[in-house]
């Protein structure tokens, strides 16, 4: 045995000698602009990592087709988070060490987002942001990190125009998932909710992936709120919709905060108790902005699915970091800093310019809507101006439908 | 009073599904004295097969029952074969290779399943899937509710085989005494294939029951065998009753800690009860029973 | 004599270790030493528990996320640096062994498994929900001391060095012949009268203080942790058995070479062999990992160092005559 672990010893240090030595193969970068995007390819969060993979690769060839930046093509380089900080983190010291990217974009959950932004941050490379939306990320001070996307506090403001103006609720219930999204989305909700007026009655967070959501169900329906608000993913979203239907409960309005509930497959899986639910959302095809129906479109056309605001976040983000590199003074990180903070764009997301508000640094404010489950279809309400179908409210009563 | 009741009747609803979980893990440890590790993603194969039956052939789940059951009785029997029955009695440093061994079945059959249907959320959407019939005031899951008769109608057809079959009295005694067992002429290796066939069955069973209320990934099985653990250490190893009684129990008491403590820390209260009864009621809930 | 041999080996690969990141050019590949330096010491602390003393713990995500939070909430509660968390990371650790110790030791074989299991479980769990206490799932972020990986490196070598170190030590004494006898025959330890309970709670104290240590670590060098990460039974429990099965349960070198090849495999499948190989190989890390695993328990029950000889035999085939 001991021989064994000598020959062992020696092999595997030696092994690694020449592995290292030899492995770094110095890089072409002539030819192309790199940029590495982060997002999860893999695990329970690849649903929405495939969308916006999709939709950066089409906006990417759109630019490219048209002559790049420059006369120089852009890159994407991929990386998978598979849903984990540190396996984000992992993926950009590969991007910024071995495959020397100018910038980072991507950024799908709070927690990985968070973790990437701290290292960006740390190595001084820009990281432009579309999805992670943990209102702590931009309150850092952080110069090198750019945020495209709302924060999880303000997704609720149209949500709220409309309780202020329509509903006028008096006592609500917010469920949540145990996650960073969930947490922080949660407390920024009762803190929005409160202000208004509006008497929080139960706020209460569950593991995502339960089966039986009927105890917490059960207190809500105890409680009888005017108005449930509940921030989840797909599953757990359709779940907690479907046995509320069960068990009969029936505020005046169930509201989502985004994420799960503006997916087709919410629609799918939860089937009759999706109708009537409310949802904030980012982002519709029929907003006023150049290039948002198309974009729907050609997502359908390209991919036979549709698409929603993960998507066109996504998309809007490769026509910044064009748009970025395009103006650049060269591809230092300083230089393409100071670009991403100059922009001032319109894209199918709506207008991106970055600026500092409140606690926020870098953070481009854009508006939220409210959208409505109805007879099967997504519709926007709310506000007005922009609906393409009419509200209905109050909730209709699960037993008289 | 009426949440009580009704978090007690959420509560043996799920602890139905549970026990059946529970019984086929109880089983293979009791017979076997394999801790099988993955337990839970057998019943993740069997909801995908039903999932296929129901999209391919339009096969209502509960009906699927014949197709997945003895479809995992198969592929568990070879399983058993071929990879876990060689380490029994195999001189190795750790005792415990045979669990780990089924840590690796598990890695590899979530793989598998991984990257035939992909990682996406899948669900069967049944006529009856949201349908809940009331008694006064106090609703019941209609899936959960026929789950919870199937999963009895299941354990009764158990113990009419373990008592009153030949094969049945043989696993009974290889789990009483393996030695003993095969001095009286019971072919020990077929019946501890069979115990691990049998089991995965039952396991099999509660995945095509649970299909129409839940969802479908290929990560779902880890946290189910946490589940079973905690219900085949509760009741008892081998022992049948034990197992439902360790379910109900399971269930009743998330549902009243999810409700009176906290939704977040429902699988927390499996998790203490779990260490309570290792610790303070080792051989589980069977001591108080006469099974 | 056997033991300065040892010695002689094991200075010439800590020599080998420190000269090598300094030939390395790009951040990422000391990156990929840096986490194998740390499952060196995680494999290596369970190994010492499960693989030497025979109590095998599916829980050393426990001490490593006290570990790692015990850095973390001096930071947050206290505002010390989390360098402390180094130093007392460990202690944290040992306490948590002490009463893990305390209510398990009295259970055996795949029910201490079972416990460890519930106990990692448990803590995850209060973590993920004593939010005022652990920031919950916001998780603990901060920035890390260094811009360079060369400090880390150095210092998780040290710690892994010693942890080996220790290790060796403690198996070549008298102490490691008590955990090898309670792990072959407890009861026959026990009648012989060695205190079984005693020496099982000395195993179980030095694997979770270098397990801890780990885990602080891990918060002042990754940045970020929340409690899916440093608690989890998957990524930590799971992956630590691993890394000591593949590589060789008791034995010094094994965890070390499991460790080598684990985070070589994971990262070799999850870039696609730094992009080398088609894509859909990234999907297949997790596979890998399966069919490696059962392909070790039945063929190499022992690791691949636990097992060199009959791996060797493979390769080399030697006459009778030759042999001598």
């Amino acid at each position: 045995m001991g021989r064994g672990n000598r020959v062992v010893g020696w092999g595997v240090f030696f092994l690694l000698l020449t592995g290292l030595i030899w492995g770094p193969v110095p890089t072409n970068a002539q030819e192309v602009i790199k940029v590495g995007i982060i997002l999860p390819l893999t695990g329970e969060k690849a649903k929405f990592g495939e969308i916006e993979k999709n939709s950066f690769v089409m906006a990417l060839n759109e630019i490219n087709k048209a002559g790049g930046v420059k006369g120089k093509k852009i890159e994407l380089l991929f990386e998978d988070d598979t849903g984990k900080p540190d396996v984000a983190r992992s993926a950009v010291e590969k991007l910024v060490s071995k495959d020397n990217v100018v910038m980072l974009g991507g950024g799908y959950g709070s927690s990985e987002t968070y973790s990437i932004a701290g290292v960006a941050q740390q190595k001084k490379i820009p990281f432009l942001i579309n999805t992670g939306s943990a209102d702590k990320i931009t309150e850092q001070g952080w110069n090198f990190v750019f945020r495209l996307n709302p924060p999880v506090s303000e997704y609720s403001e149209a949500a709220e125009g409309f309780f202020k103006d329509i509903a006028k609720p008096k006592t609500a219930a917010i469920l949540f998932e145990n996650t960073l999204f969930g947490t922080s989305g949660s407390k920024e909700v009762e803190k929005s909710l409160k202000d208004l007026g509006i008497q929080v009655l139960l706020k209460e967070g569950y593991e995502h992936g339960a089966v039986d959501f009927k105890p917490l169900l059960i207190k809500v329906k105890n409680g009888n709120p005017d108005l449930v608000y509940m921030i989840s993913y797909v599953m757990d979203a359709s779940l907690i919709m479907r046995q509320s239907m069960e068990l009969d409960i029936n505020p005046k309005m169930f509201v989502g905060g985004g994420a799960g509930f503006t997916l087709p497959e919410f629609y799918q899986n939860a089937g009759k108790a999706a109708e009537g639910v409310f949802s904030a959302d980012l982002w519709v095809p029929s907003l006023p902005y150049p290039g948002a129906m198309e974009y729907f479109k050609n997502y359908k056309k390209a991919y036979g699915k549709e698409t929603e605001y993960h998507g066109a976040e996504a998309y809007a983000a490769m026509q910044v970091i064009a748009d970025v590199l395009k103006r650049a003074k060269s591809f230092s990180p300083e230089d393409v800093r100071q670009a991403l903070a100059g922009t001032d764009l319109m894209t199918v997301f709506g207008k991106i310019k970055f600026t500092s508000y409140g606690k926020m640094t870098n953070q481009s404010k854009v508006p939220t809507y409210l959208v409505q489950w109805i007879k099967g279809r997504l519709e926007c309400v709310w506000p007005k101006p922009v609906a393409t179908a009419p509200y209905i409210y109050p909730h209709k009563p699960w037993k008289g439908r | 009073m009426l949440v009580f009741v009704q978090t007690i009747v959420a509560g043996i609803l799920i602890g139905g599904l549970y026990a059946l979980i529970g019984i086929g893990m109880t089983l293979i440890m009791g017979v076997m004295g394999i801790i099988n590790l993955a337990h839970g993603q057998i019943m993740m194969v069997s909801m995908y097969l039903t999932y296929v039956c129901f999209n391919t052939f339009g096969m209502d789940p509960y009906l699927s029952l014949v197709v997945t059951m003895p479809a995992l009785f198969f592929i568990s029997f070879y399983i058993g074969k071929y990879l876990l029955v060689p380490l029994i009695g195999r001189d190795s440093i750790l005792p415990e290779n045979q669990v780990l061994m089924t840590v690796g079945i598990a890695i590899c059959l979530t793989e598998t399943m991984r990257f035939i249907f992909t990682s996406n959320y899948q669900s069967v959407r049944t006529g009856y899937s949201n349908k809940a019939f009331y008694l006064g005031d106090i609703s019941f899951n209609f899936p959960l509710a026929v789950a919870f008769l199937i999963a009895i109608g299941i354990t009764v057809a158990l113990f009419f085989f373990l008592m009153k079959t030949d094969i049945g009295r043989a696993i009974r005694a290889t789990a009483q005494d393996k030695d003993a067992a095969v001095l009286m002429g019971i072919n020990q290796q077929r019946i501890t294939y069979a115990t691990y066939g049998l089991g995965a069955a039952l396991t099999a069973a509660a995945g095509s029951l649970l299909l129409p209320i839940y969802y479908l990934f290929p990560d779902l099985g880890g946290p189910f065998t946490l589940k079973a653990f905690v219900i085949t250490i509760l009741g008892g190893m081998g022992s049948t009753v034990g197992a439902i009684l360790g379910g109900l129990t399971l269930g009743i008491a998330e549902s009243l800690g999810a409700t009176y403590i906290s939704m977040g820390y429902k699988d927390a209260v499996g998790m203490v009860i779990f260490l309570l009864v290792l610790i303070f009621i080792p051989g589980g809930l069977k001591r108080f029973t006469k099974i | 004599m056997k033991s300065s041999l040892g010695l002689l080996k094991a200075l010439v690969v800590l020599v080998i270790a420190g000269i090598v990141p300094l030939f390395i050019k790009q951040d990422y590949y000391i990156h990929l030493l840096i986490l194998v330096l740390m499952w060196v010491i995680i494999g290596s602390c369970w190994n010492l528990i499960s693989g030497y003393t025979g109590q095998v713990s599916f829980g050393q995500a426990a001490f490593f996320g006290v570990g790692a939070y015990t850095a973390g909430i001096l930071f947050t509660k206290l505002e010390l640096s989390p360098w402390w968390g180094l130093v007392l990371g460990g202690w944290t650790a040992m306490i948590l062994a002490l009463i893990i110790g305390y209510l398990c030791f009295r259970l055996r074989g795949p029910y201490f498994a079972l416990a460890t299991l519930a106990a990692g479980e448990i803590l995850r769990l209060i973590a993920n929900n004593w939010v005022d206490f652990t920031e919950g799932m916001v998780g603990i972020l901060i920035m890390q001391t260094f811009s360079s990986k060369l400090p880390y490196y150095y210092l998780v070598l040290g710690l892994a060095a010693c942890c080996l170190g220790v290790i060796s030590l403690v198996m070549n004494s008298k102490l490691g012949y008590y955990f090898v006898s309670i792990r072959e025959d407890q009861d026959a330890a026990e009648s012989l009268g060695i205190n079984t309970t005693l020496y099982k709670n000395l195993s179980l104290l030095i694997s979770s203080f270098f397990t801890g240590t780990a885990g602080a670590f891990y918060l002042n060098y990754m940045g970020f942790i929340d409690p899916s990460v440093v608690f989890s039974l998957h990524d930590i429990s799971i992956q630590a058995i691993l890394v000591g099965i593949i590589g060789g349960v008791a034995t010094i070198w094994g965890p070390a070479l499991g460790a080598l090849i684990m985070v070589g495999i994971q990262e070799l499948f999850r870039t696609a062999i730094f992009g080398l190989a088609p894509k859909w190989v990234s999907q297949g890390h997790a596979m890998a990992f399966g069919i490696l695993v059962v392909l070790t328990i039945l063929f190499m029950s022992n690791g691949v160092v636990g097992d060199w000889s009959k791996i060797k035999r493979l390769f080399i085939r030697k006459s009778p005559e030759a042999a001598s």
